[in-house]
């Protein structure tokens, strides 16, 4: 059966203290003035004494159905086997047309290739060794739960039949594979 | 801000700049210029008028091959590998409008040089005459590349707008208005930039062709109001984000540069100028030249506001 890697981030373990986002840097070697992952921290929602930050991870959320890849005119962003949107460096001449369809902005241009850059769920490194991503490995609060969603066993599959669980944007018809379990807390934007 | 998260520059949602816009523009001149002066030779040769040496169809053998060029370097330019920009002439992802833009550009602009080369053939054979064989061949299809290059143009002026519509999640650009706009701009800049040329460097007399290009003036003046009319009333009723995109008419400078530029520069100069200044006026230098540059810069505004205003709201 095909692999069909998901994330999973759950906002009521996730405490905002973006060791994803620097384990990542360190793994990917993503350049200082640019991100692949960051978590955003939103809020305050509701009223003293029931105030509550959320957490928003802001990455690629590895369309299934991938607006940066239809609009690549060179075919040099892609969808690997895996389902990983990934980009070939070679046939890419930076015209940016992935940058602005991307409805999520998580691409950007990284500034010693010139070519997009994003999370790849490090497929390269860590995930072609059997590993989780960086992010997930390394997060003190088990915040974050890779895996095949297809694999009816895995912790992913699991979490995601008995969780309560949302997607960023889905009316565009992209179907992220980024799940998010929403806080507990309730509140309204103050 | 200094966020703990990091810097939140590259999440900028303006991706594309003004070069992008001019380019669109550039585009859209060339194509309209085509456009015009094809229509205009086809127009006079169903009545059996003459075309031959017709200020603005010069004109247009001008500003079409210099206008992609132009636009072309630009775009060019604006990659961020543009030295390996041959990329993108060898692969082809058909899901992509920017693949089929390069297909339609990579006919389209050897064959506007023909068009010039036609119609300055005497000149360019003073200069190259080893071309003669290939300006016969050229002349004996001409008819035939005509259409060619009108169907190819109609592409073009198209392709700008589907370029954009194709960004999903900008509701001001994810409209099937938008093409139908570019076109009908890129007519009317099309018509203006011709008329313009034309009435500086080929334009001895008072000339019936301008004339007849004033006269199609009204009809894409028209479709280019009812363009942006039904663009913002359509982003009326396509939800909330749509909603608040309509903002981009109301506040800021991108307001500005559509009331000022767009509405003003671009539609209600040039229709009060031919429907209420004196008749004598009309055929004027002056009056020719401060009505089309009026119409060019109307169209460089709406290009600027479409690619500003449209990325700065994201749904």
């Amino acid at each position: 059966m095909t692999k069909r890697y998901v994330l999973v981030h759950d906002e009521n373990k996730c405490i905002g203290c973006q060791a994803c986002n620097v384990a990542c840097r360190s793994e990917n070697n993503v350049p200082e003035s640019v991100t692949r992952i960051q978590v955003r921290i939103e809020g305050p929602y509701g009223n003293f004494p029931n105030l509550h930050f959320k957490y928003n991870r802001v990455s690629c959320e590895q369309c299934e159905d991938a607006p940066c890849v239809k609009v690549c005119p060179t075919g040099a962003a892609y969808v690997n086997d895996d389902g990983i949107v990934s980009i070939n460096e070679k046939k890419c001449v930076g015209c940016l047309y992935c940058i602005a369809a991307c409805p999520y902005k998580v691409r950007f241009i990284n500034p010693e290739t010139r070519v997009p850059d994003k999370c790849d769920f490090c497929k390269e490194s860590r995930l072609a060794r059997g590993e989780d991503p960086a992010c997930v490995a390394v997060c003190p609060t088990q915040a974050l739960a890779f895996g095949d969603a297809n694999d009816l066993t895995s912790e992913v599959s699991q979490l995601l039949d008995s969780k309560n669980h949302y997607q960023h944007k889905v009316n565009l018809g992209t179907k992220p594979r980024v799940y998010r379990i929403p806080s507990r807390k309730g509140g309204i934007k103050v | 801000m200094n966020n703990i998260w990091g810097s939140m520059e590259q999440y900028d949602p303006v991706v594309w700049n003004w070069i992008i816009a001019v380019y669109l523009f550039m585009a859209g001149l060339s194509a309209g210029s085509m456009m015009v002066a094809i229509g205009l030779k086809w127009y006079r040769q169903s009545r059996g008028l003459p075309t031959e040496g017709l200020p603005v169809i010069k004109a247009a053998a001008v500003v079409g091959p210099i206008s992609i060029c132009v636009g072309m370097a630009l775009l060019m330019l604006d990659l961020t590998k543009p030295f390996e920009f041959y990329h993108i002439l060898l692969n082809y992802n058909f899901t992509s409008v920017m693949a089929w833009g390069v297909l339609a550009l990579l006919f389209y602009i050897p064959l506007v040089f023909v068009f010039s080369g036609l119609i300055f053939e005497k000149q360019l054979l003073k200069y190259a005459p080893w071309l003669s064989g290939v300006v016969n061949i050229c002349r004996k299809l001409e008819n035939s590349l005509n259409k060619l290059i009108f169907v190819l143009a109609i592409g073009v002026g198209i392709y700008t707008g589907f370029l954009l519509s194709a960004l999903i999640s900008y509701p001001i650009l994810n409209t099937a208005v938008l093409p139908a706009l570019f076109l009908a701009s890129a007519l009317s800049v099309g018509s203006a930039g011709n008329v313009l040329v034309a009435t500086l460097f080929f334009s001895k007399k008072e000339s019936d062709c301008i004339e007849q290009v004033h006269r199609i003036e009204y009809p894409v003046a028209f479709n280019e109001a009812l363009c942006l009319v039904l663009l913002f009333v359509g982003l009326n009723f396509s939800g909330p984000a749509a909603q608040a995109a309509t903002a981009a008419i109301t506040t800021g400078t991108w307001a500005s540069v559509f009331w000022i530029g767009v509405v003003g520069l671009g539609l209600v100069v040039p229709v009060l100028a031919s429907t209420i200044s004196p008749k004598s006026w009309r055929h004027t230098k002056g009056f020719l030249v401060t009505v089309s540059c009026s119409t060019i810069l109307g169209v460089l505004a709406l290009r600027h506001f479409v690619v500003y205003a449209g990325q700065s709201y994201i749904s």
